[in-house]
C-alpha cells in the first residue's frame, strides 16, 4: 500500500499521466488521417471502452461523417445533425453520457443489427475549435467491466476532446493551406504553359507587328497569333468570354483551330467558319470566343478580314487619320454550328497600320471605377501614326497600366499592332 | 448585383440590375437558370448599366435552357451600351428584343 494515495487518486493520476500522452502525440501529428487514428486509439485506451468513432462534421453538407477505431471498418456513416445521440451532441454542443443505450429513445440500433456489436453505453462529446465552431463529434461505446460511464469519465472526456480538437483544428488548418499552395502552383504552371502557346517571334517582312498580352487572374481566354506563310501572313486577337482555368482550356482550343485552320485556309471568313464549327459542336456551357482574324498580302497591302463578334480594330494612317475598321456583324465563335462569316477587305498603304484589341483595354477601370474607355484609346492612337508596332504596343499598354495605377486588372489585356513598311 | 421578379400574369419578368460582368455573372446564372422552366420569360435590362462577356454568355445559357423546355424568352429595356455590346458579339439576332416591358409582353402573350 502506498502510504496517502488512496484507489482512486492513484486512478486519477494515472488517467491524467495517460493524457499529457495523447498531448505530446498528438503535438507531433499534422496530418488528419493518421491523426484521427491516434486520436481513437487513445480515446479507446485511455476512457477504458471497448470502441470509439470520431464524426467529423461537414459545413457544407452540414452532416456527420463517421472514422471508426477497432475492428470493424465498415463503409464512412453519414449522420445529420439532431439525428442519433452524436447527432444529438452536434446539435446542443453538449456531452451527453447514455447509461443505458436501448432505453434511451435517441438511440439508432441499426449500426448493431448491421455490425452484430451490442452497444450497452455511451458516451459522446463534441469537438469544438478555439472560435467554437463545430468540428465534429468523439463517441465511446461500451465502458469495460458492467458499469456505464462515470462523471470522473465526463471530466476526462472533455479533456481529452480538448485536446484532440486543437490538433484537428491545426491539422485541418495545415491541410488547407496545403491544397491553396497546391491550386497556386497548378495555376501558375498553366499561366505558364499558356504563355508559351503565344508566339513571341514577330514578323519583319513587308509587314511588322507586335503583340502583348496581359492575363488578369493567371491565367485567362484572350489570345492573338500569327502564322507567316508565303507572301502572306495570317493574325488573329480573340477573347473568350470569362476567366480563369475554363476559359484558358477555350483559348487554347481556340488557339489550336487557328492554326490549323489557316494552315490551309483560303480566307479568313472560311477559316472562321471552320473555327466555329468546331468550338459550336457539343459546347455545352455555352462558352464562346470573339475573334478578329485577318490575313495580309506583303506585297500588295491587301487586307481580307472576318470578324466574329469583336471590337472592331483601327486602321491608323500614314496620313494621321484614324479610322474604325467595321465589318458585317456576325456572332462571335461557338454560338451556332452554322453561322455565317464574310471577308471584307482594305488596302493598306505604306505606312498604314492597324490596331487590334481585346476589352480589357477600353474596360481597364482606374481606382475611382472609371473606364479607359475608347476616347483614351483614340486619343493616344492618332499620337501613334508614325509609331512602330512595337512601340504602340507599349505605348497602349503602359497608358493602360497607369490609368489603372495598381488597380487589380478585373480582365485580360491584348493588344497586337501591325504596320506595313515603306519598302 | 440585384435581381427583381415580378409575375404578370403568365409572365415571370426577372430585372437584374448593375453590372453583370465576370464578378457576379456567377449569381446571375445561378438565379435566372433557376427560371428557365418558366414557360414565358421576360428579362427586363433597363436596370443593367454594364454588360460583359462573361453575362453574355449568361443569356446564351438561358436562350438554350429555355428553348429545351420549350418556353419563350424575351429581352426589353436594353440600354444603348448594353445593346451596343449585343450588337457587337453579333447576339442581338439570337434574341428577341423589345423596346419596352409593356412591348415584352405583348410579344409574350402574342
Amino acid at each position: 500500500v502506498t502510504p496517502g494515495i488512496d484507489g482512486s487518486d492513484a486512478r486519477a493520476i494515472r488517467r491524467l499521466g495517460s493524457l499529457l500522452e495523447v498531448s505530446k502525440a498528438l503535438a507531433e501529428l499534422v496530418e488528419l488521417d493518421p491523426l484521427l487514428k491516434v486520436i481513437l486509439d487513445k480515446a479507446t485506451e485511455v476512457m477504458d471502452a471497448e470502441r470509439s468513432t470520431i464524426f467529423m462534421h461537414d459545413e457544407r453538407l452540414s452532416v456527420l461523417r463517421s472514422h471508426l477505431s477497432g475492428q470493424i471498418a465498415r463503409d464512412a456513416v453519414h449522420l445529420h445533425l439532431g439525428v442519433g445521440i452524436a447527432g444529438q451532441v452536434a446539435k446542443t454542443l453538449e456531452l451527453l453520457n447514455v447509461p443505458d443505450a436501448y432505453a434511451d429513445p435517441r438511440f439508432n440500433p441499426r449500426f448493431d443489427r448491421e455490425t452484430g456489436f451490442r452497444t450497452r453505453n455511451i458516451l459522446c462529446a463534441p469537438l469544438l475549435s478555439r472560435d467554437g465552431r463545430l468540428l465534429g463529434v468523439i463517441q465511446l461505446l461500451n465502458k469495460r467491466g458492467s458499469a456505464a460511464f462515470s462523471p470522473d469519465d465526463e471530466t476526462l472526456l472533455l479533456g481529452f476532446a480538448s485536446i484532440a480538437a486543437v490538433a484537428i483544428d491545426r491539422a485541418r488548418l495545415v491541410a488547407a493551406v496545403v491544397e491553396s499552395k497546391r491550386i497556386e502552383e497548378s495555376l501558375r504552371l498553366a499561366h505558364d504553359i499558356q504563355m508559351g502557346m503565344l508566339t513571341r517571334r514577330f514578323p519583319r517582312h513587308g509587314v511588322a507587328i507586335h503583340a502583348a498580352l496581359q492575363p488578369a487572374r493567371g491565367v485567362g481566354g484572350d489570345f492573338y497569333d500569327l502564322v507567316e506563310q508565303e507572301g502572306r501572313t495570317w493574325f488573329a486577337v480573340g477573347d473568350v468570354s470569362g476567366k480563369g482555368m475554363g476559359a484558358a482550356l477555350f483559348m487554347a482550343i481556340t488557339l489550336t483551330l487557328f492554326r490549323a485552320s489557316a494552315e490551309g485556309g483560303a480566307s479568313p471568313a472560311e477559316v472562321m467558319a471552320r473555327m466555329n464549327r468546331a468550338l459550336a459542336r457539343d459546347n455545352e456551357r455555352a462558352m464562346f470566343v470573339t475573334v478578329f482574324v485577318g490575313l495580309v498580302n506583303l506585297t500588295t497591302g491587301r487586307l481580307t478580314f472576318a470578324n466574329g463578334g469583336h471590337n472592331p480594330p483601327y486602321v491608323l494612317r500614314a496620313t494621321g487619320a484614324l479610322e474604325v475598321l467595321k465589318n458585317a456583324d456576325s456572332p462571335a465563335l461557338g454560338v451556332l454550328e452554322d453561322a455565317a462569316y464574310a471577308d471584307s477587305e482594305l488596302d493598306l498603304l505604306r505606312g498604314d497600320g492597324l490596331f487590334l484589341y481585346t476589352d480589357g483595354i477600353t474596360e481597364a477601370q482606374a481606382p475611382d471605377e472609371a473606364f479607359y474607355g475608347v476616347e483614351r484609346l483614340e486619343a493616344l492612337l492618332r499620337g501613334l501614326a508614325s509609331a512602330s508596332p512595337a512601340e504602340c504596343v507599349d505605348r497602349v499598354v503602359g497608358d493602360v497600366n497607369r490609368f489603372a495605377s495598381g488597380a487589380p486588372p478585373a480582365d485580360d489585356l491584348t493588344v497586337l499592332a501591325l504596320r506595313r513598311l515603306q519598302d | 448585383m440585384e435581381i427583381r421578379e415580378e409575375r404578370r400574369g403568365a409572365v415571370l419578368i426577372v430585372a437584374p440590375a448593375g453590372r453583370v460582368d465576370s464578378n457576379t455573372s456567377g449569381t446571375f446564372e445561378a438565379s435566372v437558370l433557376e427560371r428557365a422552366k418558366e414557360p414565358r420569360l421576360l428579362v427586363d435590362l433597363s436596370g443593367v448599366e454594364y454588360i460583359s462577356s462573361a453575362g453574355l454568355r449568361v443569356f446564351l445559357m438561358l436562350a438554350r435552357k429555355v428553348k429545351e423546355t420549350g418556353g419563350r424568352l424575351v429581352l426589353c429595356g436594353m440600354g444603348a451600351s448594353v445593346r451596343q455590346v449585343f450588337d457587337l458579339a453579333g447576339f442581338t439576332a439570337l434574341f428577341l428584343v423589345e423596346p419596352s416591358v409593356e412591348q415584352g409582353l405583348a410579344r409574350l402573350s402574342a
